[in-house]
């Protein structure tokens, strides 16, 4: 289990270790698509990607990017956090072969009576530095001299 | 000619039914996902803390990705197999509203914005109930194209919140 990040550590400027994917190939594809037994042919076939959907080649699943985006959040809160809210846009595509960075970035900080309310923004790029989907992210930490937080989370009025 | 019809527009705040997905949340299907998503998360098979029973839980997302095709469902792979324009989607796109008059336009998933409450559990039933919040027209560079806004609701059997996940479709000509 991961070490406690309190709220009062956390300030506006920090950056969340990294977390690298890749590179993605079909095989890591059509393993996702077979997890959630969907199969949409833009992730694995290359004629109906280029041919009918006019793409530039197997596009790497926005569904399978989201994955990425909430294992940082999540890995960085730990079990003592909660990531409340994510919000991300599919902005470029990610082609198959790419290494993903999927990043994140404190914006904010942001006190409650019972814990805090950290606002941060995210997103993946790839190798070259493209970043494909931006968004933003709440999560909240608990004080180093307050209550754990409610589970299930009770969002604060806001 | 515009994309988006009177008929389409009529889907505007159609709300589909609360529906279960066809299976518990079990320790394969989360082993599977999460190998898939390359999370080694011990919390998924060991056990989390917040958890009364430190019973293990699935991944986060892992309720919007669990509604797939019961026993009795239609076989559309097979049924579509001669269709040049079916796009293999079949599950995970529609959350049990009815499909958009829109057959043959290509489907891209433009984002989502998320809100998480409680973990899902192993052994739990995971229920969805959706809605079509809006449908707009934009022009991009390759033409005309509809922004498709579902908002999804995941309960346990209770209807104890799990999450709420609102999501835009793109979709455009093919």
């Amino acid at each position: 289990m991961s070490a406690v990040v309190w709220f009062d550590d956390v300030k506006a400027g920090d950056e969340l270790p990294v977390l690298h994917k890749g590179p993605l190939t079909t095989a890591h594809l059509m393993r996702w698509s077979s997890a959630m037994e969907n199969w949409h042919k833009i992730h694995y076939d290359l004629p109906f990607a280029t041919g009918h959907d006019k793409l530039p080649g197997l596009l790497v699943n926005g569904s399978f990017k989201q994955q990425f985006i909430v294992q940082l959040l999540k890995d960085w809160v730990g079990a003592s956090g909660w990531v409340w809210k994510v919000n991300f846009q599919f902005r470029a595509m990610n082609i198959v072969g790419e290494s993903l960075e999927v990043w994140g970035r404190v914006t904010n900080v942001r006190r409650t009576k019972d814990y805090g309310l950290v606002d941060l923004e995210l997103g993946i790029r790839n190798a070259e530095g493209k970043e494909s989907t931006p968004g933003t992210a709440v999560v909240a930490l608990p004080y180093k001299d307050g209550p754990a937080l409610p589970y299930p989370f009770v969002p604060p009025q806001e | 000619m515009t994309l988006l019809t009177d008929e389409v527009r009529s889907y505007i705040g159609v709300e589909g039914p609360r529906i279960a997905a066809c299976d518990v949340i079990e320790a394969g299907a989360v082993r599977r996902y999460a190998q898939a998503i390359m999370d080694r998360d011990e919390a998924y098979h060991k056990g989390h803390p917040d958890v009364a029973g430190g019973r293990p839980i699935a991944p986060p997302l892992y309720p919007v990705f669990m509604f797939r095709a019961p026993f009795d469902s239609p076989d559309y792979l097979t049924e579509r197999a001669s269709d040049p324009d079916f796009d293999g989607a079949v599950s995970g796109v529609s959350n049990g509203l009815p499909e958009l008059p829109l057959h043959g336009f290509a489907l891209l998933n433009g984002g989502a914005e998320v809100e998480f409450f409680r973990h899902a559990e192993h052994g739990e039933t995971v229920y969805q109930q959706a809605r079509y919040v809006d449908i707009t027209e934009r022009m991009s560079k390759s033409g005309p194209m509809l922004l498709v806004i579902v908002d999804t609701l995941y309960t346990t059997e209770s209807g104890e919140p799990l999450m709420r996940y609102r999501k835009t479709l793109i979709r455009r000509r093919g």
